[in-house]
């Protein structure tokens, strides 16, 4: 039932796009990546970097100018179409739209490369069918209609698709993008869990940085300044994110692991409390242009105390009851 | 699992019991009606050769009558098979035959042969040569602009400027059919505004061994690619992936495409609409994306409309037919708009 594990290698690749008549239009050059079985790898860079060119040429639909592209020893170039379609699936992030189609309809696409002329389904690709549609939880949604379900489970549908498509290897462009944060989290999930129990190999592009250093076992980073592959940890600690951003008003919260935006503060403010309250109300006052200081002297005190907000400067104190009060009252 | 598929395979079966049993009755009563109505009886009597049976019902039924209703079958289910195609392919709800640029490669042969004509030969000449070379001509222009599409589709990797290029072809062709016209004497206009009119009629028993395999083989080439037609709907990146030769599989799917509309073009002039609604009737009838349901399915309710179409087109005490062209548009329309309103997704094709 499980297929050994394929690894994809990249070595010295460069993609692009053919131009009429001329030489082709590098879009990345000097491409070295590597994924194992069992390994989710993120691809992540700023728009327009090439992404998606990357990912294009490693399904094989578009040439390499350069480099090799080794999918488990054998260079992608060479293997067939339908070869292909029983080693790599594909995800887009593109809406697919068709009138009168099921989930199940659309998941059993995934049998394709299995069935005969007429695309029958055995009962083996029923059951891998339905097998692959519990697997992204959308029991109970087989036999609704795609156009009548919402983004996120005509995604997971889309990702069932690939699970039911039965390759060693999955590359996914964008899969989470246009999804609200808890259908981000299950997708990133729901990924991690085929890479580590059924030993595929995951690539994916994402915008979603925040998830993917919580989720993904590495990181292809491509930026101007070069290219990284590692754990997403060892990516934070070379300093490659905040390589990612060519704009100076974005930095990379060591600490947090986190993208912030950089701002003018207003005034410094020392903030005393415990717990979860104390936590929030440092983020808010952050938020809104305050310079959380420890040991400087501020210019004013908040202190957090049982749900209540007590706002010390030097002529008055105010309490409030709750941190949009105080954000009000300090404008 | 058992019980999901008699769910959804009931109804599919149900339909096609009933657009049987309709094309069954339609086909009876087309050959039964028209200027002369046929009694029943001697309709089947016909067939036997030893049977007493009056030798004008049997002219009527067998050396008229029938090759019609054939032609309508062929013609409606060849332009709806080639229609779903460029309807899934181009992923365009209005797609229909036509937009390869088939039918106006066909005008342009017959009007080159009619109206070009004109300027060296009296009418009576070209008339004189009778139906076949006019259908020669007009296969002649549908195969040469099919082998263009052929080319273009395997230089040309997106599929939006296949279909863009189609369009700018089919102008550039009226253009040039229009120029023709304007230089021609009024007669020799006369009969090539007859050919877009369309007509059913004018085909005989020899040109429909002719038509026929051709028809046969187009569709033998669509029910080849209904997997791919399948994939097509998902998209070529998605096609692709899941093993689909893009570029092979759309060269067979237009050169069955071209052979259907080509064909038809050529026997039975440009006729329009069929092959962009029937498509979109069975779509919301059979509650299917599936080709291997939808490409037969057509095939069924292409016939009907067109044998409706015919029986329509030559009501009874009628002495002359109107111009199929026209009924097949005045009778369509209307159940579309109909069912456009009724059911609001329909104009979703993919």
């Amino acid at each position: 039932m499980m297929k050994s594990g394929f690894n994809i290698e990249l070595k010295n690749v460069s993609v692009g796009y053919e131009q009429t008549g001329g030489t082709p239009l590098e879009i990345l050059k000097g491409i070295n990546y590597d994924a194992a079985p069992g390994e989710m790898v993120a691809l992540i860079g700023s728009n327009g970097i090439g992404k998606s060119t990357l990912l294009r040429t490693m399904v094989g639909f578009q040439k390499y100018f350069a480099g090799e592209v080794k999918v488990n020893g054998s260079e992608l170039s060479e293997i067939g179409v339908k070869e292909l379609a029983r080693i790599m699936s594909f995800v887009s992030t593109e809406n697919i739209r068709v009138a009168n189609m099921t989930v199940f309809d659309l998941v059993a696409f995934g049998r394709f490369p299995y069935t005969n002329w007429m695309g029958k389904l055995t009962e083996t690709d029923r059951h891998k069918v339905d097998e692959a549609i519990d697997k992204v939880g959308l029991q109970g949604f087989k036999n609704r209609q795609i156009m009548q379900v919402s983004d996120g489970e005509r995604q997971r549908a889309m990702i069932a698709r690939a699970v039911a498509q039965d390759t060693p290897v999955i590359i996914l462009d964008e899969p989470t993008a246009f999804l609200d944060v808890s259908n981000k989290y299950e997708i990133f999930h729901l990924l991690q869990v085929l890479a580590k129990e059924r030993g595929k190999t995951i690539v994916l592009s994402t915008h979603d940085l925040n998830i993917a250093l919580r989720e993904v076992d590495k990181l292809w980073i491509v930026t101007d300044e070069g290219i990284f592959q590692g754990a997403p940890e060892d990516a934070v600690l070379g300093g490659w994110l905040n390589k990612l951003f060519k704009n100076e008003n974005i930095g990379f919260d060591l600490q947090e692991g986190e993208y912030f935006f950089k701002k003018e503060f207003k005034a410094k403010v020392k903030v005393e409390g415990e717990g979860l309250p104390l936590i929030w109300t440092l983020r808010a006052l952050n938020r809104v242009g305050y310079q959380i200081v420890v040991k400087a002297e501020p210019d004013f005190h908040v202190l957090v105390n049982d749900n209540l907000w007590t706002l010390k400067s030097r002529n008055e104190t105010n309490t409030f009851q709750s941190i949009y009060q105080l954000l009000a009252s300090l404008e | 699992m058992k019980q999901t598929n008699e769910h959804t395979h009931r109804p599919v079966r149900l339909a096609f019991i009933i657009l049987s049993l309709a094309f069954l009755l339609l086909l009876i009563a087309d050959l039964l009606l028209g200027s002369v109505i046929v009694p029943l009886k001697q309709i089947f009597l016909a067939f036997f050769p030893s049977a007493e049976t009056q030798d004008t019902f049997r002219t009527i039924v067998l050396d008229f009558r029938l090759p019609k209703a054939i032609t309508a079958i062929l013609t409606g289910a060849a332009l709806s098979v080639s229609g779903l195609q460029m309807q899934t392919v181009f992923r365009n709800p209005l797609a229909g035959p036509f937009v390869l640029g088939i039918s106006a490669g066909a005008s342009l042969g017959v009007a080159l042969f009619v109206l070009g004509f004109s300027s060296v030969v009296t009418f009576g000449v070209v008339t004189a040569t009778g139906a076949w070379p006019l259908a020669m001509v007009a296969w002649l222009g549908a195969f040469l602009v099919m082998l263009l599409v052929l080319y273009v589709s395997t230089r040309v990797n997106d599929i939006m400027t296949i279909l863009i290029l189609g369009i700018l072809f089919t102008s550039a062709v009226t253009a040039v059919v229009s120029i023709l016209q304007y230089f021609s004497n009024e007669s020799m206009l006369k009969a090539f505004i007859i050919w877009t009119m369309g007509s059913l009629g004018s085909v005989t028993n020899e040109q429909l061994s002719v038509m026929a395999p051709a028809i046969f083989l187009g569709i033998a080439l669509a029910f080849l690619k209904i997997k791919d037609l399948n994939a097509f709907l998902l998209g070529e990146n998605y096609a692709r992936s899941l093993g689909v030769r893009i570029v092979r599989s759309r060269i067979f799917i237009f050169l069955s495409t071209s052979l259907l509309a080509g064909t038809i073009t050529a026997f039975c002039g440009p006729i329009g609409f069929i092959g962009i609604a029937v498509p979109h009737i069975c779509r919301v009838v059979f509650k299917t994306s599936n080709h291997l349901v939808l490409v037969p399915a057509v095939i069924l309710t292409g016939g009907i409309v067109m044998l409706f179409s015919d029986i329509v087109s030559q009501l009874p005490g009628m002495q002359t037919t109107l111009p199929i062209n026209s009924v097949t548009a005045i009778i369509g329309i209307p159940v579309i708009m109909w069912m456009i309103i009724k059911n609001k997704k329909f104009a979703s094709v993919s």
